[in-house]
């Protein structure tokens, strides 16, 4: 057990074992122009394991996930400062080559973002960027993405229709589908479930399940139950900084910092 | 060769080319306010102001176009400003939503956009074409201001519908909970609420309208002479600038470049005052 | 203390006022029909005075030419004969020129507003494309006549007409044959595309800005190249909205006048190359009609205005369906 103690807040991480870490997020500080939305956060990420963030909304959970696969470089004045080691190298460190990385680290948002082509080109699209498969290869791909993202049995007969004409819970499995279709070894997922109806929630979450035996999932939620159900790893964020991270067990039964107790029991989020 | 080389080196060249676009289009457009202001400066002196057009060979100014181009835009603004303020609030709080409504603003967009010079042939045929009760029977300047008036309607009727298309129904409502009619909460409360806005659109207008000659050719025709009676043939800034710049005539020229110049800066200083007036509303 | 007591009985303001903004509302339909009635009555002689000759008028081909049909294009007010195909020619040539040239200049620069400039930059180049859209365009025909196209004719259609003279049977002679005083086709395409450039490029920036953000990030957050993201993605996103700016750029550049009239040459013929001067519908109008000669040369320059008008109305019609049927 790490206790990082600074002057004016208190951060206590149980990570898991060292050698089951496939990526680690050290102090690390963003900001948005003059505004520090992160402070000194810290985050170990186990490999083939699902990772959850929780915290109330603005707590910078999902402003970390954006920091892990660089999105943040889309826009000029944002600036992150610290380590997220990645297989010995920092993500955030100079020359580094986004595209690369963004194609060994994925990333689902919150709203379903399907993008203006068929189903099958939108699985594909990724795919396509980084290798040359052969027809057979990408159909062998495209079939085995969407039969993991569960969507296959209701696209299969339509792959060549937009996905835009999708429902929202399809639409959002087309996403995860695309996401893991380039095969990356980890997987962050941004809410995905936050503009999905119940079923398609529970739909998602029985992928999620699924895919952790081959890839790292980071998962953002506000849904507490959700990440009690799903997560080996849970971290609790509060106003930008990591107030607690540990087993989601016994983070949710017997939390260490009072903080957490409070917002597992609904007393403020 | 490798396949991320090849993306990146594809990449490259995308990015390349823009920036070679965008300057293209800027140093053209460079090129152009440069012979504006270089060639129009040289024409500029106080005589612009105080003689009227002269003829060739002899000294003269541009005084005549200038209180043409005045006289005929800002009756032409007002005209537009009345019909096109009434004709965007209907199609905002009143008939936007029924079928006549969506033809209306269909057609609105599309004389938004008719070629100027078809507006000039309507104008004539209708009031300066002889056969024809309503027509003067000659040129004047009523026929241009009224050319300029059916150019600005439908841009003031745009922005205007736009505009209130902005005001929370929150403020509708409040008003007519208070026992206002929909006419006084109209009156009182959006159009106050939407006032810069709607003065914006109106700044716009004009920048349109005070750089157009295709209408006025012949409709205000153009007079050598002073005249601030809209019933006669009228002379504008652009009209001028076009007979000028077709001359042989050196002086001529000169006069035309620096009208141009009065032109485009007025043009120019009416759409930064629009975009400040809005922008000044978004910051709020 | 009971409120003043006012009178519930029906009150007159509400029921006017819509009726004086329903009336301003139908004026504007007044106006469009009014205008299309004038260019109808207003050029109904010459069409019924020539017919279908007014569009398309054959002719005897020169003995020996071996071509099967031959096309007249008289504009001749002492015999007042017209006919509209060489303007209507001109027109659409000179508008589809321009816009192959400032079409991707303007997507370029749209591009680069959007996706790649420096945020520093991007503000202050979108107001300056934006305020150059608004310069008058009699301002952009002046600079066309004064300033480009003596510098084209000296700098480029001499050096280039000598150029070819070596050779006056290759197909580059007869694409540069014409007056070399830079009054031309092309020169009048260059001219209206410097003019509908600033206009398209402010038009395609907001369409791209209309995108919503996160179709942007999911594209990159799957490790696509910028290039990739604008071609597969942001294009394809908005490619109805821009076949609609496309086509709001071709109304503009079909019924502009000043921009065009100065530096055209003005000949009632079908351009025999690039560089040989032609006219457009409006050009054709702006320079004539002050003076036309003959009713009948007054009346076949308003159906020139007819054609325009319904050449223009299609266009900017089917521009205002694409644009409207365009969902983010």
């Amino acid at each position: 057990m790490t206790d990082t103690t600074s002057p004016d807040f208190q951060s206590v991480i149980t990570p898991p074992p060292a050698d089951s870490l496939v990526l680690e997020v050290k102090k690390l500080n963003f900001f948005y122009g003059q505004n520090q939305a992160l402070y000194d956060v810290n985050l170990p990420v186990k490999k083939n394991a699902i990772t959850a963030l929780i915290g109330p909304s603005g707590c910078g959970k999902s402003t970390l996930l954006r920091i892990i696969n660089r999105i943040y470089d889309l826009y000029p004045g944002q600036r992150a400062e610290g380590v997220i080691d990645f297989e010995g190298e920092n993500i955030i460190g100079p020359n580094v080559d986004l595209v690369a990385l963004r194609a060994r680290i994925g990333m689902v948002f919150q709203k379903p973002t399907p993008f203006p082509m068929s189903i099958y080109d939108n699985v594909a699209f990724g795919v396509r960027l980084h290798s040359s498969k052969s027809k057979s290869e990408l159909d062998e791909i495209v079939e085995t993405s969407l039969r993991r993202a569960a969507l296959w049995e209701e696209v299969k007969d339509k792959l060549t229709k937009s996905g835009l004409g999708l429902s929202g819970g399809q639409q959002q499995r087309l996403c995860v589908a695309r996401g893991i279709a380039v095969n990356p070894e980890i997987l962050l997922l941004d809410e995905p479930a936050s503009a999905l109806d119940p079923i398609s929630t529970a739909k998602l979450e029985d992928t999620l399940e699924e895919l952790k035996t081959d890839y790292t999932i980071v998962i953002v939620t506000h849904n507490l139950q959700q990440a009690a159900r799903l997560s080996d790893y849970t971290g609790f964020m509060f106003l930008g900084k990591m107030i607690e991270f540990g087993p989601t067990e016994e983070l949710f039964v017997k939390p260490k910092v009072d903080k957490t107790g409070e917002y597992i029991g609904g007393r403020f989020g | 060769m490798d396949r991320a080389l090849r993306r990146k080196i594809a990449n490259y060249i995308f990015i390349g080319l823009c920036i070679i676009g965008t300057a293209i289009a800027l140093g053209a457009l460079a090129l152009i306010l440069w012979s504006l202001f270089s060639q129009g400066i040289g024409g500029m002196n106080l005589k612009i102001f105080t003689m009227d057009t002269p003829a060739a060979g002899s000294e003269g100014g541009l005084r005549n176009a200038i209180v043409g181009s005045i006289l005929m835009c800002g009756v032409g603004m007002i005209i537009a400003v009345v019909i096109g303020i009434l004709a965007g609030t209907w199609l905002a709080e009143i008939g936007g939503d029924t079928a006549y409504g969506h033809v209306v603003r269909f057609l609105n967009d599309v004389l938004l956009s008719a070629p100027s010079i078809l507006i000039g042939l309507f104008v004539y045929e209708l009031l300066v074409f002889k056969s024809n009760p309503l027509s003067l029977g000659h040129f004047s300047g009523w026929a241009g201001a009224i050319s300029l008036a059916i150019l600005a309607t439908p841009i003031v009727t745009r922005t205007t519908e736009d505009i209130l298309n902005l005001q929370p129904n929150a403020l509708r409502e409040a008003g007519m909970a208070l026992g206002a009619s929909q006419f006084t909460t109209i009156r009182t409360i959006i159009w106050k609420a939407a006032g810069s806005g709607l003065l914006t659109g109106g700044l716009l207008g004009f920048a349109r309208i005070s750089g157009e000659t295709a209408p006025l050719l012949f409709t205000a025709l153009g007079n050598q002479f002073y005249n601030g009676d809209l019933s006669q043939p009228m002379a504008s800034l652009p009209v001028t600038m076009f007979n000028f710049a077709l001359t042989p005539y050196a002086d001529l020229n000169k006069l035309a470049w620096a009208g141009a110049l009065l032109v485009a800066v007025a043009v120019l200083a009416v759409n930064i005052l629009g975009r400040w007036l809005a922008r000044d509303k978004n910051s709020h | 203390m009971p409120a003043e007591t006012k009178s519930i009985r029906f009150d007159p303001t509400d029921p006017i006022f819509r009726w004086v903004s329903f009336s301003a509302a139908t004026l504007l339909l007044v106006v469009l029909g009014g205008l299309i009635a004038s260019l109808v009555y207003g050029g109904w002689p010459a069409l019924s005075t020539f017919g279908l000759d007014f569009f398309l008028k054959f002719k005897d081909c020169p003995a020996g030419s071996g071509a099967h049909f031959c096309i007249d294009t008289p504009w001749n007010p002492v015999t007042d004969v017209y006919s509209a195909t060489a303007p209507i020619v001109g027109t659409i040539v000179t508008s589809f020129l321009a816009l192959l040239f400032a079409l991707p200049i303007a997507i370029g620069v749209a591009v680069f507003l959007t996706q790649f400039c420096p945020r520093y930059l991007a503000q202050p180049l979108s107001t300056a494309v934006e305020l150059l859209a608004g310069i008058p365009s009699i301002v952009y025909g002046m600079w066309g006549l004064f300033v480009f196209a003596p510098w084209f004719a000296k700098d480029i259609q001499t050096p280039l007409m000598i150029a070819a003279s070596q050779d006056p049977t290759s197909w580059v002679a007869k694409l540069v044959a014409g007056v070399p005083n830079g009054a031309n086709l092309f020169t009048a395409s260059i001219i209206l595309a410097v003019m509908v450039l600033p206009y398209m490029a402010s038009v395609f920036r907001e369409l791209f800005r209309s995108i919503p953000p996160q179709v942007r990030e999911a594209a990159f957050g799957i490790g696509a190249t910028p290039f990739e993201v604008t071609t597969s993605v942001i294009i394809p996103y908005v490619k109805k909205g821009m076949i609609g700016v496309i086509m709001l750029g071709l109304g503009r550049a079909l019924g502009e006048t000043m921009a065009v009239t100065f530096i055209i040459g003005n000949s009632h013929r079908f351009p025999k190359s690039l560089f040989d001067s032609s006219s457009t519908i409006a050009s054709t109008i702006a320079n004539e009609f002050a003076e036309a000669t003959t009713d009948l040369h007054t009346s076949a320059l308003v159906a020139l205005g007819l054609i325009l008008f319904l050449i223009t109305f299609t266009v900017l019609a089917i521009a205002r369906w694409l644009l409207s049927s365009q969902r983010y």
